[in-house]
């Protein structure tokens, strides 16, 4: 169940051995301190491909703005504009830090550390395909849960900490929306819970196929639409357009992060960008089959069948980079989805958010919960699909009969 | 591996990373960047006019509401995630009628403080 | 090892958390201390191989009770004024010297006495003859359906009563012209 990438690279025959001859040459067992490395090395490429989305997240966001609103975007820096996120990297990093004079510098330090942190620490459990998942706990989403609630609390704290008027204003509403979000978002997750049999995000995503039938959005009606709500509130949760309230520049000025000057403020906006990626890639994981690729071809065995000159290992690998592409490829399609929504849609009101929260997505979820359950127990668990195909065969069958 | 706590490493390393990511830059734009406040620089901003008052007040208590039904609806969650984590097993073990009661019992009854 | 590392990692930053909170005098300071103690709690959940509890820890504790006490910190608003209008101070202090030694040499004394009570409790496991960890997830959930039905619903009923009042709370007054 607790699959990591350090067990899977042990499946690998040079793996032990490396391991032995290192515990022979320090002197000592050496497997934690291999285990450590390897954690290492496997969160440095994690984190660094994940500063570039967030980096590119932010070009692509204004050229694909540009794009709808018909202007040219960023196109001054490196070919076409693409390395605009260094040059306002380098930019925010030669900003002068301002701290306000009234605020509270410990917590004015703090709050972009946590959402930061909060982001980082979701990071562990993204299954980018079987074999790469930084750790596949076993209460997976549930972790995941947890540890991105603490960016509600990082902004509430940002906002808190400045001590403007529209800091703080933005800081609670930003509190109050994430907290009111994830419980539709709680709801959804849980009845995805319902139809995969457990919380890690390997076993959800194995109890998908990699054709688009087998995915978890067209199982039965209600995890359709459960698929929505949690999109919805996944936007929500990130503070994206149509819910960027705490943000929202005509009425806060730039709500709780108004304060933040500089590098501050980058984190602040890098955490976000990241957060998108991690939320578009845990509905894809959920709803979209995650990075299961059709035919086989994920596990390695069409390979293996197919072409049995190619040793078993390497099959596994081809299989293992197509999952990651097929999991890169949904989640930047979510992505892009949610840019497109954010230039399309207006802002929400205070008291419509709420109202849509509570009154609305909440119901729904929750009738989307007793659906699932009932519909799996009606129909042990078996997709629309698989149903339909099966009436239709019968009905063949009884047709040819007469 | 002796024992699979490892899995929780990872975690810990990417706190870790984010700590020495955050600390690590500010201290590197420490070296590169400007750093003269003034008076008017450092005051909260408030669209160019003298800030009245400090902006930690007092506010409605509809915020604490909606944190407090929050927290009622995260517990919820928290005791509904593993029966729905074992619901499968139960339907194929062909025991699903009684936990889909239970389950169903459950919700109903928030469902009442919902409509409430 | 590494489990080592985590029990001290996470038992240091409880006590360390825990100890800030009271020693703190700003309120959302002692808030931000509490998060790291409630964080050290989960990790020490998570070295005794408790996962859904320490995921449970971080869900309920960290994202809800911490959020829910920053919003009644600034419901109550007294966050910088340390003197209220009569110029009494909110948070007296805590004590002299004497009375820190004192305090101190009481715990011990205290602490001594309950490790001595429940010393043949205790025993020394080595590391290889815990049991594998397992996901508790799915002993939980059996439980909650089989042996802990009637907890399960009854705690339903529970709940029920907390968003009850959490809807009369903020359901405005019509006695006093409801201004809301």
């Amino acid at each position: 169940m607790n699959d990591t990438i350090v067990s899977y690279l042990a499946q690998a025959p040079g793996y032990s051995l490396a391991v032995s001859k290192i515990s022979e040459i320090l002197g000592f067992d050496a497997t934690g301190l291999v285990t450590f490395l390897v954690f290492g090395i496997a969160v440095f490429i994690v984190v660094n491909v994940m500063a570039l989305v967030g980096g590119l997240g932010t070009y692509a966001e204004r050229k694909i703005s540009a794009d709808i609103q018909m202007r040219q975007g960023p196109n001054r820096v490196g070919p076409y504009g693409l390395l605009q996120f260094l040059a306002d990297g380098v930019k925010m990093i030669t900003k002068e830090d301002v701290t306000p004079r009234d605020a509270d510098k410990t917590l004015f330090f703090v709050a972009p550390l946590l959402a930061l942190v909060g982001v980082f620490m979701s990071l562990a459990v993204i299954p980018f395909s079987s074999g790469f998942t930084l750790t596949s706990l076993n209460i997976g989403v549930f972790y995941l849960l947890g540890v991105s609630s603490l960016v509600g609390v990082a902004i509430f704290v940002g906002g808190y900490a400045s001590n403007s008027k529209w800091s703080m204003l933005g800081g609670m509403r930003g509190a109050s929306q994430i907290i009111s979000y994830e419980v539709p978002v709680t709801l959804s997750i849980l009845a995805v819970v319902l139809m995969a049999g457990g919380l890690s995000f390997g076993t959800i995503t194995e109890a998908q196929g990699g054709l688009p039938h087998q995915w978890f959005i067209l199982h039965n009606p209600f995890s359709f639409i459960a698929f929505f709500v949690l999109f919805v509130g996944a936007l929500a949760e990130a503070n994206r357009a149509p819910f960027d309230l705490p943000e929202a520049e005509s009425e806060l000025v730039s709500g709780y992060h108004t304060e933040f000057t500089g590098m501050r403020f980058a984190f602040f906006a890098l955490a976000e960008y990241i957060e998108v990626f991690v939320l578009c890639g845990v509905c894809a994981a959920l709803f979209l089959g995650g990075y299961n690729v059709p035919f086989g071809l994920g596990s390695g065995d069409f390979i293996i069948k197919n072409f049995p000159a190619v040793h078993p290992m390497i099959a596994k690998q081809i299989g293992n980079v197509l999952q990651l592409k097929v999991f890169v490829l949904k989640t930047l399609a979510l992505y892009y989805v949610v840019i497109w929504i954010r230039w399309t849609l207006p802002r929400l009101r205070v008291d419509h958010l709420m109202t849509l929260c509570w009154k609305y997505m909440t119901p729904i979820a929750i009738f989307n919960l007793v659906g699932i359950a009932i519909w799996i127990y009606a129909f042990e668990g078996k997709s629309m699909l698989t149903l339909m195909a099966s009436a239709l065969s019968a009905m063949a069958g009884s047709g040819g009969g007469h | 591996m002796s024992h699979n706590l490892d899995v929780y490493m990872p975690v810990l390393i990417l706190a870790a990373f984010a700590a020495i990511m955050f600390v690590g830059a500010l201290l590197v734009g420490k070296l590169l960047r400007p750093h003269n406040p003034t008076e008017l620089k450092v005051s909260p901003y408030e669209c160019g006019e003298v800030p009245i008052g400090t902006a930690w007040s007092n506010f409605n208590i509809r915020f604490y509401v909606v944190a407090l039904i929050f927290i009622i609806f995260d517990v919820e969650g928290a005791f509904m995630f593993p029966v729905a984590a074992v619901f499968k097993r139960f339907v194929e073990m062909g025991e699903g009628g009684p936990v889909l009661a239970l389950l169903l019992l459950f919700i109903s009854v928030l469902l009442e403080g919902i409509s409430y | 090892m590494f489990l080592d590392t985590m029990f001290l990692l996470s038992a240091l930053a409880t006590l360390g958390g825990a100890l800030m909170v009271v020693m703190s005098k700003n309120l959302m300071h002692a808030c931000m201390y509490l998060l790291l103690s409630l964080f050290g709690v989960a990790g020490l959940y998570a070295t005794l191989g408790a996962d859904f509890l320490a995921a449970t820890q971080l869900v309920v504790y960290a994202g809800g009770v911490v959020i829910l006490m920053l919003f009644a910190i600034m419901l109550t608003g007294g966050v910088e004024e340390f003197v209220n209008k009569f110029g009494i101070n909110k948070i007296p202090s805590m004590g002299t010297t004497k009375t820190y030694t004192i305090g101190a040499i009481v715990s011990l004394i205290f602490s001594f006495v309950i490790l001595k009570t429940l010393s043949p409790l205790f025993k020394n496991y080595s590391q290889a003859d815990l049991p594998p960890m397992e996901s508790t997830v799915e002993d939980i959930g059996v439980l909650l359906v089989t042996d802990h039905a009637l907890a399960f619903e009854i705690s339903s009923v529970l709940l029920l009563g907390a968003l009850i009042g959490a809807a009369v709370i903020s359901r405005p007054r019509k006695i006093n012209g409801g201004s809301k």
